[in-house]
């Protein structure tokens, strides 16, 4: 039917498309190759002039732009802050800082799409609870230690400040494979789950005595239910998906690598046979209370939908509780987050454990889209060392955000403008000062906290999904459309059946028979 | 489309003059492909060259390169291989099951309750009254999604004026509807057409208008009743365009409205069993999950079927009747 | 007075028995209510005092008069203004460039005489039946061109649809009199110039109908916001509802003034579900005013589109 001359322009058409498809991906590979030699010439030579840990002499650095990616709520000084943090790090290694805040309910999509997208992007905050390892097999992250790696053994060269301060059970803990894709930050290792409450309405309400005695979930009840017939207007207890009695915090499951998994073991048992969360008793116990507290209307309604993080739930004033991975001073640091100091109080409820999750919990990764590899390896390495850097993208500006004696600070008007309550990431939290509502032994009490705690049996161990990711993949659909209704109580536990069904159906054996695999042969081995 | 093959059978032009009328052709119409250019530039970047990125489907995609374009030429083919998930779980049945189904129930409504209103609208008798209402009618229409869930939200969530108003009244108990799956099987059918219907309803409308009121006149002159007259006069010579209007709706089947089964459901997982669509799925994959093989897999499903299916039932409504057909 | 009766008894030979009438009537009185009802359940919660409506629930009317909700949004007014401006101006300068492409694209393909109309009619209709899906069409924009957080990528994707090119083709082959362009070209005026000077000024209720479409899909997108847009890009009015429907903390951002009013009261709850429906109405608001005014071209638009393609 076609005559000639169509398809003459037809070839037209399909020619221009080759044409436009091509100019579109030079803009990239002119892009990527005009920087590439900018950045990677200075690294040689630093390379070469001395292996010494010292920084590079910035003048020898050509300026570039560093984007950090994390979760979090654009303040309102953010540009404030970073022409600061500009300025600062001018004469350190000449690099400009793009702070790239994206809020925690958009989090997951929003990192999805940017690493599908192949979004230029140079650090991006990540953790083995938030897809760490799945990103890493689609090569999303650089190897920082790998010495035959494209642009060598960064963290070597440039992160000997790491090296110094880390001690070296996060970066073996975090391992994947014998390599890091990520620089831990470095913190309290234990966890040990909770709650945090406002004690200003314990108080009004007779409840503090009675919540500080508090030891299971069980005991809450109570607690709640005078909330509940005193404070209408409250929500007892906020939850959300991953945020509930029957997250890992919580309920102690170690998923042996990325948390949206199944194939558990308990963190703090001894038993090392890999199973589903299902065949735990505290499994079942846990969405029973929790339903339990659903029906009784302790528990927001709209639990299982709810994208509001429980910081953000008591920042909104309309919540007397909410579930967290606690630590020393936890209570104070989302007092301060929220502006509600003086207003919390944390209660410890469960064991406190150490498992590989936590070592990866917080970290900072060089995407496989930066320009700048090096660089952002430097800015990683002065997070973990720098004081003043550390402190300013925590805090911001000192006589602006925050007022200083000593190591406390105090806060201005102007605080709950740069107030990103994420110190927790940024490379080493014990550089961070302390406000004047915390403990002034807070680094102290994180010390003693990280002593003493349980080993999960399996600390150390990563489970490599590569080899069932397509099971993988299935199953974390599954677990979106039963996981946030079952643990928050939102439906019926019964439902839990019907969900092990589902999940046995696609392909949880092959991955626990895989787990337990390569959990085997790594007890084997040490 | 028919007027456009007609002229497609014009008599060749002779070899001989051809040259020198093409050099008038391109005088004469060579702007024309310049008024076209702007929208052919927009369709490739819009529909061609994406058509080629269903290639991403049979490709195991990772991220080593900067450009994707890069990773794309390095990816592994794997065949059939993302469709695993899809197809080797109940996911490919219930998306598809859930897609068509709803389709097929807003299509039925939409053109009974569509002719339906047009017809009651037209035999008003007070023509301001049915202005009010036209007008009225297309406030839905006129609302975003968005908005819409808000309302949704207002009457179904667990403070909405259903559970806190309406239900103790009646001493029902409270219903969580984002976490039920029986309800959404109602629910969405009667929100979809409660946005949507103004539209049929105004074009079902249109076409009564323009009959012929001769037509009328001379059935009440030999008798007929009203109903009689709708069946044999209104109802036959309306039938083009409720042809061509469900035709229309029956070419995307495969195809949902993603603001209907993401925002008025909230996107609540625990009710995906009745809510989940092809649309949903694909978004699921890609953004929640980051899994871009099976989004596009599920994607490249979606468009091939959905194709297959406008082209049969084309070619259906041509057996049928020839006239009514699209193409 | 005889003169009215007349006509009217003329109708009446069409016209449904008094009974029918009613019942209609009272059916479409019950149904317009339906419309309108939900949208006064908004505006009531957005009027109502927040702890109250936390434990009695919505009510169509509000139990407690209150303007909190209102109030809180005002104090940070800024960003709501940011996002009208950026809504107005997508609809505004996404319409107008929408309509011209898509009308000079539809026009060559009306011509009878042009003879590649028919390759080109494909070209548009097949993108009606066949597309690549999700992913390929986000990676075009984000990543080869790179649009992510542009104004642009808000406009651009729906420059042109095959359905409504086709819709304005259709009108353009049948309502357009082929002696009026043959006379046009007799005169000695371009293609450009007819087109411009003659069949568009011709065809404003085809125009008039497909520009509305436009216009309506323009200022309730979202689903562009969603994929593309993050927090330092341009947030239309109706993105910074459906992130309030989401996630109510993203009304508050981490400003000052949300903390002043903590430290001013230090009971202080966010009026959050109030302040949620506030938003919704804020954002609505435009619509419910204009679309009445709207909806009459819409109509007259609407009967041609139903002339088969």
């Amino acid at each position: 039917m076609l005559r000639k001359s169509n398809v003459m322009l037809l070839a037209v058409i399909l020619t221009l498309a080759v044409v436009l498809a091509a100019c579109g991906n030079n803009n990239n590979n002119n892009a990527a190759s005009s920087e590439a030699p900018a950045s990677s010439k200075p690294a040689e030579s630093q390379a070469a002039s001395s292996d010494a840990p010292s920084a590079p002499a910035a003048a020898d650095l050509k300026e570039v732009t560093l984007s950090l990616t994390f979760p979090g709520t654009s303040p309102k000084d953010e540009k404030k802050v970073e022409e600061a943090i500009n300025a600062y790090l001018k004469d350190k290694i000449n690099a400009k800082i793009d702070l790239n805040l994206i809020d925690w309910g958009q989090w997951d999509n929003k990192i999805n799409l940017a690493i599908a997208g192949r979004e230029p992007m140079d650090i991006l905050f990540t953790a083995a609870w938030n897809g760490h390892a799945n990103n890493v097999a689609k090569g999303a992250f650089l190897a920082v230690n790998d010495p035959n790696g494209k642009y060598g053994n960064l963290l070597e060269k440039y992160g000997q400040g790491i090296l110094e301060t880390l001690p070296p059970a996060y970066l073996e803990g975090a391992k994947i494979s014998g390599l890091n894709y990520a620089v831990p930050t470095s913190k309290e290792l234990a966890e040990q789950g909770g709650i945090i409450y406002r004690s200003d309405i314990a108080e009004e309400l007779g409840l503090t005595a009675q919540l500080d005695a508090a030891k299971t979930i069980k005991d809450l009840e109570p607690i709640l239910a005078v909330v509940k017939e005193k404070r209408p207007d409250l929500t007892a207890i906020h939850m959300r998906d991953g945020e509930n009695f029957n997250s890992h915090y919580f309920a102690k499951y170690d998923h042996l690598g990325d948390g949206q998994i199944d194939g558990v073991i308990m963190k703090t048992g001894t038993e090392t046979a890999v199973k589903a969360r299902y065949d735990f008793p505290v499994y079942k116990e846990t969405l029973a209370v929790t339903r339990d507290f659903f029906q009784k209307g302790y528990i927001n309604e709209d639990a299982a939908t709810s994208q509001v993080q429980p910081q953000d739930a008591l920042k909104a004033g309309n919540t007397f509780m909410g579930v967290f991975s606690l630590k020393p001073g936890k209570d104070a640091e989302v007092a301060n987050a929220t502006g509600l100091q003086g207003k919390l109080k944390q209660v410890y409820m469960t064991e406190r454990t150490v498992s590989t999750g936590e070592t990866a919990g917080s970290m900072l990764g060089i995407t496989t889209t930066s320009a700048n590899p090096e660089r952002a390896m430097m800015f990683i390495n002065l997070l973990h060392t720098d004081k003043a850097l550390n402190n300013l993208l925590n805090f911001g500006i000192e006589g602006e955000h925050y007022t200083l004696s000593g190591e406390v600070m105090s806060p201005t008007d102007n605080t709950p403008n740069y107030a990103i309550g994420s110190s927790w990431m940024f490379g080493n939290q014990f550089l961070n000062y302390v406000w004047n509502t915390e403990a002034p032994d807070k680094w102290e009490q994180f010390k003693a906290f990280n002593e003493g705690a349980k080993n999960s049996p399996a600390l150390g161990f990563t489970f490599n999904a590569e080899s069932v990711s397509s099971q993988a993949s299935v199953l974390n659909n599954i677990r979106k459309e039963y996981d946030p209704g079952l643990d928050t109580g939102s439906i019926d536990p019964a439902k839990a059946d019907d969900f092990i069904k589902k999940m046995n159906d696609n392909g949880l054996k092959e991955i626990i028979a895989e787990k337990q695999k390569q959990l085997d042969e790594f007890l084997a081995s040490k | 489309m028919e007027q456009a093959s007609t002229a497609a059978t014009q008599p060749h032009v002779k070899v001989k003059k051809e040259k020198a009328l093409n050099q008038g052709y391109w005088q004469k119409y060579g702007v024309f492909y310049l008024m076209m250019a702007p929208a052919l530039i927009i369709l490739l970047i819009n529909n061609y060259l994406p058509m080629l990125g269903t290639l991403i489907a049979f490709k195991h995609i990772t991220y080593e390169s900067r450009s994707f374009f890069e990773n794309f030429m390095n990816g592994e083919w794997v065949g059939m291989k993302n469709f695993d998930p899809l197809f080797k779980t109940s996911d490919a049945w219930r998306i598809t099951r859930n897609t068509v189904g709803y389709n097929v129930v807003f299509i039925v409504l939409n053109l009974i309750i569509g002719v339906g209103f047009a017809l009651m609208l037209n035999l008003m008798r007070s023509k301001f009254q049915a202005k009010i209402h036209q007008t009225v009618m297309f406030l839905p229409f006129f609302l975003s999604w968005v908005i819409l869930a808000y309302l949704v939200y207002g009457f179904l969530s667990p403070l909405g004026v259903l559970n806190k108003t309406i239900f103790p009244a009646f001493g029902i108990e409270t219903i969580t509807f984002y976490q039920d799956t029986k309800w959404w099987p109602l629910i969405l059918p009667l929100i979809n057409t409660w946005k949507g219907i103004a539209y049929y309803a105004v074009i079902y409308l249109a076409a009564i208008i323009g009959i012929d009121k001769e037509y009328y006149e001379a059935a009440t002159i030999d008798g007929a009743s009203r109903s009689r007259q709708v069946w044999s006069i209104t109802l036959p010579l309306i039938r083009p365009v409720i042809i061509v209007m469900t035709m229309l709706q029956i070419g995307r089947i495969f195809f949902s409205d993603f603001g209907l089964f993401y925002n008025i459901t909230r996107n609540s997982g625990s009710i995906y069993e009745t809510t989940q669509v092809i649309d949903t799925y694909v978004y699921q994959g890609f953004l929640v999950s980051g899994n871009i093989g099976l989004s596009s897999a599920a994607g490249f499903y979606q468009a091939v079927v959905g194709f297959v299916l406008v082209l049969l039932s084309n070619f259906v409504v041509r057996r049928i009747s020839k006239d009514d057909a699209l193409f | 007075m005889s003169a009215i009766a007349t006509k009217k008894k003329e109708r009446d030979v069409l016209a449904i028995s008094n009974k029918s009438n009613f019942i209609i009537n009272t059916f479409f009185w019950f149904y317009t209510a339906m419309c309108i009802i939900p949208v006064l359940l908004l505006i009531s919660v957005s009027f109502s005092d927040e702890q109250n409506i936390r434990v009695n629930g919505y009510k169509f009317w509000p139990e407690q008069f209150s303007l909190e909700a209102y109030k809180f949004l005002v104090k940070d007014w800024t960003p709501i203004v940011e996002s009208y401006g950026i809504s107005i101006f997508v609809t505004v300068v996404g319409t107008i460039t929408a309509l011209t492409v898509m009308a000079l694209y539809a026009y060559p393909i009306s011509r009878r005489d042009f003879k590649h109309r028919n390759i080109f009619s494909f070209i548009m209709f097949f993108t009606v039946l066949f597309g690549g899906g999700l992913v390929p069409f986000y990676l075009m924009y984000a990543q080869i061109l790179g649009w992510r957080n542009e104004i642009y990528v808000l406009m651009v994707p729906m420059f042109v649809q095959g359905f409504f090119v086709l819709l304005i083709r259709t009108f353009f082959s049948n309502s357009i009199p082929t002696e009026l362009l043959e006379s046009a070209k007799i005169d000695g005026a371009g293609e450009m110039r007819t087109f411009f000077g003659i069949v568009l000024p011709l065809s404003l209720p085809v125009l008039a109908s497909v520009g509305l479409l436009c216009t309506l899909n323009y200022w309730n997108d979202w689903f562009l916001s969603l994929l593309f847009i993050t927090q330092d890009g341009p947030r239309t009015i109706t993105f910074r509802m459906l992130e309030a429907l989401l996630n109510i903390q993203a009304l508050t951002a981490n400003s000052n003034v949300y903390s002043a009013l903590m430290a001013a009261n230090p009971k202080f709850q966010m009026p959050g579900e109030t302040a949620r429906m506030a938003m919704a109405i804020v954002g609505v608001g435009p619509i419910i005013f204009a679309y009445p005014f709207f909806q009459r071209f819409f109509i007259t638009g609407l009967t041609v589109g139903a002339v088969k393609g």
